[in-house]
């Protein structure tokens, strides 16, 4: 398998764009990939987009909108859908496009325009979608799994109030200083407590918004990458995970889970990311930045243990003592994370990437962390799909 | 056991989910003997790795579990959820059957203050709303086995 290099990012700023379609967000992503790669887009052999799941045809066939627009070249365009870990799903496969040999340059991008509010069910049979019955039988949105996840954390370790706030202030100090964010205010430990209760114990401030974003990526054979940019990024790892057998996390769209856990928490992400720890050959112990999926602050504190950068039950101590700052033995989400950005389904694993590649390439101004030179990008996923992404430089 | 209820006046919001008659309601999983795991609902299968899959049959669990996560929901989620007028704040309980097997539903009979991982609770109806017949429309519910007195 050949090695393969990240040559260029485009991002389009998280936030609400009522007067955007999701290809507007995709174009300006596209675009600004292709003037950071410094590459024409008749160079691009094969793209990998992901899916725009509110979008009739046009959504489900964006890869192709996208090409329309820039110009049609016959190249061959996937289409890929893995809830959170869409971008992921994309980056991965123009990665072993590349690294197989067929092609030298691929696109991964992915964009999304979500609607208001909770995100709802998406067909009504419910003997097809299992997903139909939370929401006529239960009435539960989304971050009532987290609520249910975050209720069992403090009943096992003593995770408290003051632990999930503690998440919101650090990411809101780094989310104000990034342009592409979509919330810029800084908040304190008594601004999230008093903010309002959503699914108890977490609270609005303590779970992500739904956004409207993009962002591409461009792929390169490594022997070619310095033909276009003196500081290519090495993609070390691309991985899928899917869940194991007696994980006995309540998964979203699920209404049972086993009783005797035979699997961990989260066993999607947990493996996803052992695979890429075996792909990149290094261990959580070598990583200078994690992007994580921060949903709520529940999954921040729970992705350090998944992911294996630290034991059971020790995450809320690493916040504490600050070891997840900038400066710390390992920052975490310096982006802002989701509390900052907010999600944007078919977008944020690529965001995620390109925020990793904007560290590694030393770009991140105020909110640079010192000398990363690893970086991974974790993502979370429905019904059991996740991706995990190591870049070096 | 009634597979649908008393006669005429309350109907389940979705088919093959639970059973009641007037003593209690249990809620219908699926049993797999071959790799002894519970499915709910029956008809999303869940096999362990390798399972032949034979030998599945429908199963009706104990009427009685055990509290094990909850969450107090502030905010009405969207439609399909349909209930007769805004229900919040309600709880979402997980309760773990001694089959081996968690599920999420609505708990009520219990006041906030007496929420507590490791309580009894015992399988309900829950009226979402009535139809245009006047039937009541009901889901699966829990609630503490033992009444809790409100302070």
């Amino acid at each position: 398998m050949r090695e393969v290099a990240i040559i260029g990012i485009g991002l389009h700023p998280w936030g609400k764009f009522p007067q955007k379609t999701f290809i507007d967000l995709g174009v300006e992503a596209v675009s600004k990939a292709l003037v950071d790669a410094q590459i024409q887009w008749k160079e691009i052999e094969t793209i990998c987009s992901g899916i725009y799941i509110w979008g009739g045809n046009a959504g489900h066939l964006s890869g192709q909108y996208l090409a329309s627009v820039f110009g049609e070249t016959g190249i061959p365009i996937v289409n890929v859908y893995n809830a959170c870990a869409t971008g992921a799903s994309a980056m991965r496969m123009a990665t072993m496009s590349i690294a197989s040999g067929q092609v030298d340059v691929a696109l991964a991008v992915g964009m999304d325009v979500s609607p208001e509010g909770f995100l709802g069910a998406k067909s009504d049979d419910p003997k097809q979608d299992r997903d139909v019955l939370r929401w006529r039988m239960v009435g539960m949105p989304n971050p009532i799994y987290w609520a249910i996840e975050c209720r069992k954390r403090m009943e096992k370790y003593g995770t408290t109030e003051e632990d999930l706030a503690r998440v919101k202030v650090l990411l809101s100090k780094y989310g104000a200083q990034n342009p592409n964010s979509r919330y810029k205010k800084i908040y304190t430990m008594e601004e999230v407590l008093s903010s309002k209760m959503v699914s108890d114990p977490l609270r609005l401030y303590e779970i992500c918004a739904t956004s409207d974003g993009a962002a591409a990526v461009i792929l390169c054979a490594a022997s070619k990458a310095r033909q276009y940019t003196s500081k290519p990024i090495t993609v070390a790892a691309s991985t899928l995970g899917s869940a194991l057998y007696g994980d006995p996390t309540l998964r979203i769209s699920a209404i049972s889970a086993p009783a005797k856990a035979e699997a961990p928490l989260l066993s999607e992400s947990y493996s996803a990311s052992q695979q890429a720890y075996k792909q990149a050959g290094i261990g959580p112990e070598d990583i200078d930045i994690l992007e994580l999926p921060d949903n709520s602050s529940w999954h921040y504190l729970q992705y350090l243990e998944t992911c294996g950068f630290c034991g059971e039950g020790a995450a809320e101590s690493m916040v504490r003592e600050g070891q997840t700052q900038i400066g710390g033995r390992l920052p975490v989400c310096p982006s802002g994370g989701f509390a900052s950005f907010g999600e944007a389904i078919g977008a944020q694993a690529a965001w995620q990437v390109a925020e990793v590649v904007m560290q590694l390439r030393g770009q991140c101004g105020s909110r640079q962390v010192a000398d990363a030179k690893v970086g991974m990008a974790q993502t979370y996923g429905l019904m059991g799909n996740s991706g995990t992404t190591i870049l070096k430089r | 056991m009634n597979i649908v209820g008393p006669e005429g006046k309350m109907i389940p919001a979705l088919p093959d989910l639970f059973v009641w008659n007037e003593d209690q309601v249990q809620l219908m999983s699926a049993h797999c003997q071959s790799c002894d795991t519970y499915f709910f609902p029956a008809f999303h299968e869940q096999h362990r790795p390798g399972c032949s899959r034979q030998g599945v049959q429908k199963v009706l669990l104990n009427k009685n579990g055990i509290l094990k996560s909850y969450t107090i929901q502030h905010y009405m989620p969207p439609l399909p959820f349909k209930t007769e007028g805004n229900i919040t704040p309600y709880i979402i309980g997980l309760v773990e059957f001694p089959e081996g097997i968690q599920i999420a539903g609505i708990v009520k009979e219990c006041p906030f203050h007496a929420l507590k991982i490791g309580l009894s609770m015992e399988v309900v109806t829950f009226t979402l709303y009535r139809n245009e017949q006047g039937q009541e429309v009901v889901t699966w519910a829990f609630q503490p086995t033992d009444p809790i007195r409100d302070k």
